[in-house]
């Protein structure tokens, strides 16, 4: 089960990388207004929707939470890959199911910064929605020669499934915040046993609250 | 290094080890298994957790570990497969399986004959290697019996003793009696696909699964918990190896399982036979162990691996393997797919056993006219989730968006928001001719943890043949979304060649000794002492899965050693 805490995630939201959330919003990195020192304290709390510092430095994971919000973003009623904890799963997996990947993702996040000097003078943060949405497209079509390894699409690939994981895998990983993104779906977790009524019903599942491990 | 003596040693405790283990120690052979992964218990399965079992396959090889490697082509270079569909733990795939326990049809065991006398020789591709079993159906028949009714079974008959039963699957070969357990409940899925199965005049039906829709020799029935193909069964309902026959083979006093061990050599001598095998103990150590008969019994990419790097002066070119025939005729079932969405009712696809829930069998072996068609052979349909997995990482990863949708973005966030509780996957698995140009053998770079070479996969199924049965039965499922009432429904696209599940072949079974590895029985016909039995020795893979038939297969082969070959060692044909 997730923890809360709730100082904690208010100091963090207004610390760090939270504007991410914002669908469509223009990103502005925290780091113009807070010290180094500051900076630092917030990478290594954990607490809060964009907590890290399992793995990410402050960048990279204001880059990811900025890609992955636009991969699945949130609206109202609709929770996105911030409001879910995308990035507290990628980073928590980052440091320990997946740390065979963690070149994977620091090749990656510098090549797509170097595209986004390259063809627009600002890092991938710093662009508006729809530059970005154009960005994540360029990369999943594999136009973007900027990628040697890994490869665009690769690139592409592979955050786009651990933005899956992080909005649907069971909140015990550290995404599904309040299982929001099951709620998203429709999915009511892991129950234990569904009756004939259930199965044969042409309605929205709603008996149970939804449930994890 | 540690040597030990037994009667019996037997390569990997899943669907074929753990019956011979039982029947042989029940016989008092002293039996020693091997088995490389762990031994859980459904105590093990208490949190059914998608992204662990489903997503990062915990209950399957790992694929950095133990690698297996494929190419398209004899020109092209092998890479890593990123999934392995196969069990890593004692039960091995049983454990995991969607559990669809399919008798194979009366011409499955005579895919050549049938389709010469049917349509005449020249519809068999020139470059396919099809061949019939050196056994047929009413062979096998006691001990397709045996299997349902010792691990549990549920389903309905639809062909009892040439009596043909509506509600149940009225292509299936004849048998002598039901099946033990009744069908389990259909879901929404369920019904609609028996609906619109109806009105297209096709034979709907509940497929058979080896899980219990009733208590069963003290095991409890399923609670439709979804959690199913991928997972293990958290009350242990699925009649895994695991809970049926490891737990019998215990009892017997004859049986000593050894897990986290990887058999790296089966041993042999300058007389032809062989003497036991070597293996890696857990902690790193080189073991030995010596016994009168050896049973492979893994999985096919490792049968015929051990073969290979077990070549001696006496045997060049790898154990058994005097045809040649070694690591030839890989087949896989691949899986056409149509995705509909419903905008009248919720399908919840997510509960119940989630893999092949119901199915039609009007389309598959010859149970249909090919005249005109340009294929031979068909393909079982039937109605899952996306990837026979119901939550949603799968949906997620598995299910393509209808045209006009991206993958991501908002657009795609409200599709799945939408249409997850309101989508079928209707889907189809294919049986695909063996070729002979479609191999196993050994990589000559990529490696396993233990050092040994890594099985390497040649192979491709765009072939003529397959590609036009593959057009043929993804239109059927087309008309039968349309007939399901689904609003919208669109086409999964086809996979880059790769095989998909149910690999089959490798070391094929004959009755020639000189085109073929094995006899009926599994028993080489070069090394009377060693046997392989699985998968591996399908001469054709039939369109259903292939697990109740390597179960059959299993029994058969205990009966012929328990019954002939303890008595007198040496060729059972």
């Amino acid at each position: 089960m997730t923890e809360h805490d709730p100082g904690r995630r208010t100091f963090l939201v207004r610390a760090i990388v939270g504007t991410g959330a914002i669908a469509g919003a223009e990103l502005v990195p925290a780091q113009t207004t807070e010290s180094p020192k500051e900076a630092n304290a917030s990478a290594q709390s954990h607490s809060g929707e964009d907590r890290h510092g399992a793995f990410f430095n402050r960048d990279d994971a204001a880059t990811v939470a900025a890609f992955t919000e636009r991969l699945m973003p949130g609206a109202p009623g609709k929770p996105g890959a911030h409001d879910t904890g995308v990035l507290h799963y990628i980073d928590l997996a980052l440091a320990g199911a997946y740390a065979d990947l963690q070149d994977f993702y620091r090749h990656g996040l510098a090549q797509l910064d170097a595209l986004c000097r390259k063809r627009y003078n600002e890092p991938f943060v710093r662009l508006n929605a729809a530059r970005q949405d154009e960005v994540i497209r360029a990369l999943e079509q594999g136009e973007a020669t900027e990628f040697t390894w890994p490869t665009a699409q690769e690139f592409f690939n592979t955050i786009r499934t651990h933005t899956m994981e992080g909005m649907f895998a069971d909140p015990i990983y550290g995404g599904n915040k309040d299982f929001a993104g099951w709620r998203l779906v429709g999915f009511p977790g892991a129950q234990p046993i569904f009756t004939r009524t259930d199965l044969e019903s042409k309605q929205a599942f709603s008996r149970a609250p939804v449930t994890g491990l | 290094m540690a040597t030990e003596k037994t009667d019996v040693v037997i390569v990997g405790m899943g669907a074929v080890g753990g019956i011979l283990a039982a029947e042989l120690g029940k016989a008092g052979m002293k039996v020693i298994g091997l088995e490389r992964g762990p031994r859980l218990s459904t105590a093990d399965f208490s949190g059914q957790d998608e992204l662990r079992y489903f997503q990062r396959q915990d209950l399957r090889p790992n694929a950095k570990r133990q690698p297996v490697t494929w190419r398209a082509s004899a020109n092209a270079a092998a890479k890593p497969l990123p999934i392995l569909n196969y069990g890593n733990q004692a039960g091995g795939g049983t454990v995991h399986y969607g559990a669809v326990s399919w008798r194979f049809h009366e011409d499955d065991f005579r895919v050549r004959s049938q389709t010469i006398q049917r349509y005449g020789s020249s519809a068999i591709p020139k470059d396919s290697s099809l061949i019939d079993w050196p056994l047929t159906y009413a062979d096998l028949e006691p001990f397709y019996d045996r299997a349902e009714y010792e691990l549990g079974v549920s389903g309905k008959a639809g062909n009892l003793e040439g009596r043909k039963i509506e509600g149940g699957n009225i292509f299936e070969a004849p048998r002598r009696r039901e099946y033990p357990l009744p069908p389990l409940l259909a879901d929404q899925s369920g019904l609609i696909f028996e609906e619109g199965a109806h009105k297209l005049g096709h034979h709907p039906f509940s497929t058979p699964r080896a899980i219990l829709s009733q208590s069963y020799h003290g095991r409890p029935s399923c609670t439709y918990c979804g959690f199913c193909q991928a997972f293990g069964c958290h009350v242990g309902a699925k009649s895994s190896i695991l809970v049926t026959k490891l737990p019998e083979a215990d009892t017997t006093g004859n049986f000593k399982l050894l897990t986290g061990t990887m058999c790296f050599r089966v041993n042999s001598d300058n007389s032809g036979r062989v003497t036991g095998v070597s293996y890696y103990g857990p902690d790193g150590s080189t073991n030995t162990i010596e016994a009168e008969l050896v049973i492979l019994a893994t999985f096919i990419y490792d049968n015929t691996r051990l073969l290979l790097v077990s070549k001696t002066r006496k045997f060049p070119n790898g154990l058994a393997n005097s045809s040649g025939q070694l690591g030839k005729h890989l087949m896989a079932h691949i899986t056409p797919r149509v995705f509909a969405t419903f905008e009248d009712r919720f399908v919840n696809i997510y509960m119940g056993p989630n893999a092949q829930k119901h199915s039609l069998d009007d389309f598959n072996a010859d149970n249909f006219d090919h005249s005109g068609l340009k294929f031979i052979r068909g393909g079982q349909v039937s109605v899952s989730p996306a990837d026979l997995e119901g939550g949603p990482i799968g949906a997620a990863m598995s299910m393509n968006p209808p045209p006009g949708i991206p993958r991501w973005g908002a657009a795609y966030r409200d599709f799945l928001a939408k249409y997850f509780a309101r989508y079928a996957a209707v889907i189809a698995q294919t049986e695909n001719l063996p070729y002979a140009d479609q191999t196993i053998d050994l990589d000559p770079t990529v490696r396993d943890q233990w050092g040994l070479p890594a099985p390497r996969l040649t192979y491709d199924w765009r072939r003529p043949n397959e590609l036009a049965r593959i057009e043929f039965l993804t239109g059927k499922l087309e008309q039968l979304a349309a007939a399901m009432g689904a609003t919208r429904y669109w086409r999964s696209p086809m996979g880059a060649g790769a095989p998909g599940a149910h690999h089959e072949g490798g070391t094929r079974m004959g009755d020639n000794p000189k085109t073929s590895v094995v006899n009926r029985y599994g028993q080489s016909w070069d090394i009377p002492n060693l046997f392989i039995i699985g998968s591996s020795t399908f001469p054709t893979m039939s369109g259903f899965n292939p697990t109740l038939t390597i179960q059959a297969l299993a029994y058969m082969s205990a009966d012929a050693i328990v019954n002939r070959y303890k008595k007198n060692p040496g060729r059972l044909v």
